[in-house]
């Protein structure tokens, strides 16, 4: 995607960060729970199924499905008025059944999303220090 | 069985103007509902001695200020001549509007107080609905905003673009449910759009939000206040509305499979949580339910309640919904108001004052035969709601 002017810009916290980190590097990772090896996204202090604090990110195979996807046409999100109509999807990753991430598709990929369709990960340079996550149909 | 059912009923309804745009604030239009409720019941303000609200502003974000986006139970203290001791209380933060009535049952069975006073005022704010200015995304905001994903709307959409998928539902269906809540609203003087009819054709032909749902799929957004009074049985027949008793109710107290937002697959799960509660303590069934009023602040919710709340079986709501089945005069009338896609984004108020014009015979040109009990279910099954059976006789 071009002009990504005025978009918002993940701030990466304490819990975030080291998933920002690795993003900038082209690699994603997911935070898991050492204990009981549930992926937890957004990361939390503590594992969502277990309450472990054992918690450590983890690289992922960057490949998932299409759970469902929508064709936003509001201009509700400053930076994305421009934009419109785009396209979210959000992805369930092969790790974990309803692990899921929100990626954008290029509208012209509007007729190769397909639910249940394969995804694989690659990763969009939206200024010097920040790299995002986004999911191309394979 | 529930050893409460039928020993409490609503016994008074009030509205305040329902607009886009008032001209008072919100403060002012919750204090007329709850004065126009109390005079329904036929009580005097000093007896009302308990009160109760859910306050939250329609979306995070939209403001807090007492009396102008919010009204709280202090604020109703401050301004309203009632009792001249408050007994009880209680201001709920999760589980939507009926969950301060169950509260309210509940102290009225401990006798904690002898009227209750329960309102829900919604404020409109001013420009987008859950529009997103800010170029920093923080907390679980910073894996949706880059991606100009914030909307609720955005994540209703694509639970409704998977249902679509997995059943073979299309938006043709949907028409269905959307356009005969029009029609109950042009029965409801009430409604944001009593006067303005709507077709197929419109319905079909609206701009889109967020494919697959189209502006008439999305509630219309009011300012406006709804009050019940509720109080004992035993009072409730000294008064001059039949009763509405209270049967039963439900809470959603699942746990979600993800927390990231929700996705389609918690829908049954979740919704069956608080439907089990609601059949189980009322003693009644989907099958002795004569009017439901779901919730459908996006209008795929009511499908999903219909499966949910065993109305029919999983998957087949778009097609149960069809033939006349939820019209007025049909097997199970659905949101025989006109919904909040319709009547108004009460968020769950105006279902429970129809449940209970139609168990009282009190629903003017929309009232359907027979009403000997209606449920009404508050918020989307995945999301905290909770739900009320409301009987005709004890």
């Amino acid at each position: 995607m071009t002009n990504r002017q005025g978009r918002p810009l993940p701030v990466a916290d304490d819990l975030s960060q080291p998933f920002w980190e690795a993003a900038k590097q082209q690699r994603l990772v997911v935070q898991r729970c050492r204990e009981c090896g549930y992926f937890n996204h957004p990361p939390r202090p503590a594992c969502d199924a277990c309450q472990s604090q054992q918690l450590q990110f983890e690289p992922v195979s960057g490949q998932g499905t299409i759970y469902s996807f929508t064709v936003m046409h509001q201009p509700n999100v400053a930076g994305f008025e421009n934009q419109i109509p785009y396209i979210n999807i959000l992805v369930e990753l092969e790790e974990q059944p309803l692990l899921f991430m929100v990626s954008n598709l290029p509208a012209s990929d509007l007729d190769k999303i397909k639910i249940g369709g394969q995804v694989e990960v690659s990763f969009e340079e939206v200024d010097p220090d920040t790299a995002l996550p986004q999911f191309r149909p394979v | 069985m529930w050893t409460g059912r039928g020993k409490t009923a609503i016994v008074g309804v009030g509205y305040s103007e329902l607009t886009r745009n008032s001209m008072k604030p919100l403060g002012v239009l919750a204090l007329d509902a709850c004065r126009a409720a109390i005079a329904d019941a036929g009580v005097r303000p000093e007896q009302a001695d308990g009160l109760a609200t859910y306050p939250d502003a329609p979306f995070l974000g939209a403001g807090s200020r007492d009396g102008q986006d919010i009204v709280s139970v202090v604020y109703i203290i401050n301004h309203l001549p009632l009792a001249p001791d408050i007994r009880w209380y209680a201001q709920i933060e999760t589980g939507m509007i009926a969950s301060p009535v169950i509260e309210a049952v509940h102290a009225l069975l401990a006798g904690a107080c002898n009227y209750v006073l329960i309102w829900r005022a919604l404020h409109q704010p001013h420009g987008r609905y859950g529009a997103w200015s800010s170029t920093r995304a923080t907390g679980e905001a910073q894996f949706m905003a880059p991606y100009g994903c914030t909307s609720i709307f955005q994540w209703h959409a694509m639970a409704w673009r998977r249902y679509m998928h997995r059943y073979g539902a299309t938006r043709e269906h949907l028409a269905t449910l959307v356009v005969n809540s029009r029609r109950n609203a042009n029965l409801n003087p009430r409604a944001f759009f009593y006067t303005t009819p709507m077709t197929r054709e419109d319905y079909l032909s609206a701009r889109w939000i967020a494919e697959p749902l189209c502006l008439f799929d999305c509630d219309i957004p009011v300012e406006g206040c709804v009050a019940l009074v509720v109080t004992t049985a035993e009072r409730a027949r000294d008064l001059r509305n039949p009763p509405a008793y209270v049967a039963g109710y439900g809470q959603n107290t699942s746990r979600r499979r993800t927390l990231f937002h929700y996705a389609l697959d918690d829908y049954m799960a979740c919704g069956g949580s608080l439907a089990s509660k609601l059949w189980s303590s009322s003693g009644l069934g989907p099958r002795d339910i004569d009017a439901a009023e779901l919730y459908d602040g996006f209008s795929p919710s009511t499908l999903y309640w219909l499966e949910a709340a065993g109305f029919c079986p999983q998957g087949e709501a778009y097609a149960f919904i069809q033939d006349g089945r939820i019209a007025l005069e049909g097997e199970l009338p659905v949101n025989t108001f006109g919904g909040s896609l319709s009547e108004g984004r009460l968020h769950g108020m105006g279902h429970i004052a129809e449940a209970v014009f139609q168990v009282t015979g009190r629903a003017g040109q929309r009232q359907i035969r027979d009403a000997a009990a209606v449920c009404a279910i508050d918020g989307s099954p995945m999301l905290r709601g909770s739900g009320v059976v409301v009987t005709k006789e004890q």
